[in-house]
């Protein structure tokens, strides 16, 4: 029992990097209605930048701030060049593209920062908390990054539902046409949508990489476990992200501590199939993942 | 030409041809050029067999999956297994022979794929693609999870059934313990680059195929008399003294090489370190030729060449049963609920069935692939069959045309190019190892984007488009 006591909490802060990375790609869904395949890949170059901005400066604070302004650039670049041409066309080849800037992004990496895994430093102390006499699970640095991922949470929360500008992305997501008519201007709220996305991918990026490691592909994993979670939450629901971020985080632990780490993946995959099986518009979902 | 098409068995008979004429072409070709791009040849080979199985699903059918280098893997593991395991077939008792194991690989891509698919088929793209990107990534966790039997990380070191141990009839004496420890296997990369140290292994291996050697008996096993004592110690005495020095005499001549041909040695059989006793004398040609290693194969045997007619034969009878399919009426019924899922259901055609198909034939063809990789590579593991080939078949499919046979050729002959073109470029430049590894992929991204967004139809859609407007008539981007 203290066994799974200790494998729940062990899972929480992977649990929240998980959300966050389902965040981005529900934020990217809801203003698009397409899967960003490059999220992850984009949150790995941005937490590249950070590191670098660490080392260079040593201030972690800086590093964060500056990946997640490179974070929001990168996810308007995108945009631009690739999602906005390409979208209306062809929706395969939409998928494609995003590949396409997965593989060209996983490159520019390796030649910019080379391919060997690299280090990230934390900024408070990673071992276990002691506390009434025994050693937790949890450290410190845990516990930051269930702070900030709340933070981030909640001031999303509060921007699409106390703001106009929210107000205007809902509406713009929920029927652009109708929300064109009335004066939304759609296609910047669809930026925008990208934009916060990549912000929020690459806040998920600095804080998983201390845990892990980071290198051009380190983040791949991540990407089957964010897209199994924001599919099972339902793809356009921010709070299913969230939920099933952490939930996939839980299980994920719980896997690796009766089993093996390795495991996960595969446990990953089972989820997702039998969500796709069982329940394909997920949880909190509303549209058809199912076409014929 | 009219009155040929209305007659589904001329077709299939032109199609024969046409397959034929290129085989045979391939061949001459394969048979005249140096061996190193008969090793390029075979896995432009390797490539356009699974890419045809991509055309049918991306492009025809409409379904991204990065599934299919997982299937790859299927494929190479049946072979692999199938190969060292088996002496006859199950319940039929026919002497085993490597043909036997591509069928399996075939069958067992068809019922992996199967299941993936009867899964996945049926969802829109993105659930489609996300699905099939957990299996691969999920490929190296599976083969972590059997160990024993799939050889973990490591992979497993294949014994390539040539011809002389045979595609007729595999030797069981041939064949290497599976290789737990395998270091040698760890550094094999996914990238066409990297094969020239994947040859070497190749060529290693044939010092396991000596006259059909039995495995070892028990009387090999090393008892305690082995054991070395203080006597084995050396002495000053085993010193090497100048004496011991090789002269000029001790040089091989044309003559000691016998039938040793084009084949590359093995050091350890000339190694004059090892035994300073070794002089001119005792080295004749029979030391060389003789000695087994290299026995039952004539001297003009190259395995670049093996390597590469082996890959042609399965591309072109995979390409023979693609075009068959592609220009029949089931290229017709995918390409019409690809197009249109409701229009397609109301004149009777089943939109799941048909996605299901696409995904079963990919996955068949994508094994088969496997298997030759695997045969190539005289390897399986699940580092050279990760995501990144998964997405070389994407990327390639998309350059070189979604929906077109000939545009899976040429991204086949892309994938393999490029790298070489690359690597010749740094060469020349002198560009830093970090630039050289990472520039075929950045230009693969980049160049798959702008594909997706200036001529969605890859090379051959382009130059079709082309030639239509040439000709006067409308716009064709996806076939």
């Amino acid at each position: 029992m203290t066994n799974f006591v200790d494998y729940l909490l062990g899972g929480f802060s992977n649990g929240a990097v998980i959300a966050l990375m389902a965040l981005a790609i529900v934020l990217v869904w809801r203003s698009t209605r397409m899967v960003n395949f490059a999220q992850v890949g984009q949150a790995m170059f941005t937490t590249y930048v950070a590191l670098t901005i660490q080392q260079s400066t040593g201030s972690w604070i800086l590093a964060l701030v500056v990946a997640m302004a490179a974070g929001l650039v990168l996810g308007i670049v995108v945009f631009f060049l690739v999602i906005r041409p390409v979208k209306n066309s062809d929706s395969t080849g939409a998928i494609i593209a995003t590949f396409g800037v997965l593989i060209a992004l996983q490159a520019g990496a390796g030649m910019i920062w080379g391919g060997d895994p690299q280090g990230f430093l934390t900024p408070v102390d990673n071992s276990g908390i002691e506390f009434a006499g025994r050693i937790w699970p949890i450290s410190l640095y845990d516990v930051l990054v269930l702070v900030v991922t709340a933070a981030l949470v909640i001031g999303l929360t509060l921007l699409f539902t106390k703001t106009n500008l929210g107000l205007s992305m809902r509406a713009a997501a929920f029927n652009p046409e109708v929300a064109r008519l009335s004066g939304v201007r759609v296609n910047r709220m669809l930026i925008t949508g990208w934009a916060i996305a990549g912000a929020t991918g690459a806040v998920g990026g600095v804080l998983i990489a201390p845990v892990s490691t980071i290198s051009p592909n380190s983040f791949d994993i991540l990407l089957v476990f964010a897209f199994t979670a924001a599919v099972i939450g339902g793809l356009d629901s921010l709070i299913g992200a969230v939920t099933f971020g952490i939930g996939t985080g839980l299980v994920i632990s719980l896997v690796s501590g009766y089993s093996d780490s390795g495991n996960a993946p595969i446990v990953a995959l089972i989820l997702l199939a039998l969500n796709l099986l069982l329940k394909p518009d997920g949880v909190f979902g509303h549209h058809g993942a199912r076409s014929v | 030409m009219k009155t040929l098409r209305s007659f589904p068995g001329n077709r299939i008979i032109w199609h024969a041809i046409i397959v034929g004429v290129v085989w045979l072409l391939l061949l001459l070709l394969n048979n005249n050029i140096d061996p190193l791009y008969s090793s390029y040849l075979a896995l432009v080979a390797m490539y356009a067999t699974a890419m045809f199985g991509m055309t049918i699903l991306v492009g025809l059918s409409g379904q991204v999956s990065l599934g299919n280098g997982a299937l790859m893997a299927v494929g190479g593991y049946v072979f692999a297994l199938t190969s060292m395991n088996w002496q006859t077939v199950p319940f039929f008792g026919w002497e085993w022979n490597a043909i036997w194991s591509m069928v399996f690989a075939g069958l067992g891509g068809v019922l992996i794929g199967g299941i993936i698919g009867g899964l996945a088929a049926r969802l829109k793209g993105p659930y489609l693609a996300g699905l099939t990107l957990g299996v691969a990534v999920g490929v190296p966790a599976i083969t972590n999870r059997f160990p024993e039997l799939l050889g973990g990380e490591n992979g497993l070191m294949l014994t390539v059934p040539y011809p002389a141990g045979g595609y007729a009839a595999i030797d069981a004496g041939g064949e290497v313990a599976t290789d737990e420890g395998g270091d040698a296997a760890v550094d094999i990369e996914t990238d066409a680059g990297a094969t020239g140290e994947d040859q070497q292994y190749a060529e290693l291996d044939l010092s396991e195929f000596d006259q059909g050697t039995d495995p070892l008996a028990e009387e090999d096993l090393l008892t305690e008399d082995d054991l070395l004592t203080e006597d084995d110690l050396l002495t000053e005495d085993d010193l090497l003294t100048e004496d011991d020095l090789l002269t000029e005499d001790d040089l091989l001549t044309e003559e000691d090489f016998g039938a040793g041909g084009d084949l590359g040695i093995d050091e350890n059989v000339v190694d004059p370190t090892e035994d300073p006793g070794v002089d001119g004398a005792g080295l004749d040609g029979t030391d060389i030729a003789g000695g087994g290693f290299i026995d039952g194969f004539d001297s003009e045997f190259i395995i670049e060449r093996w390597q590469a007619s082996m890959a042609i034969a399965v591309a072109c009878i995979v390409a023979f049963a693609a075009l068959n399919l592609v220009r029949g009426r089931q290229g017709r019924v995918w390409k019409a609920v690809r197009d249109d899922p409701v229009a397609a259901a109301v004149v009777g055609i089943s939109p799941s069935g048909s996605k299901v198909s696409a995904f079963v034939v990919s996955s068949l063809f994508a094994a088969l692939a496997g298997a030759v990789f695997a045969q190539i590579l005289s390897f399986i593991g699940p580092g050279a069959f990760g995501l990144g080939l998964s997405l070389s078949l994407l990327v390639g499919i998309v350059l070189g045309g979604r929906a077109s046979l000939l545009g899976a050729i040429i991204g086949a002959l892309l994938l393999v190019w490029l790298p070489e073109l690359v690597d010749g470029l740094s060469g020349e430049r002198g560009w830093p190892e970090q630039i050289t590894n990472n520039a075929p992929n950045l230009l693969y991204g980049l160049l798959v984007v702008a594909v997706v967004l200036l001529a969605p139809g890859g090379i051959t859609g382009t130059f079709k488009s082309w030639i239509d407007k040439a000709k006067g008539r409308g716009r064709a981007t996806l076939s």
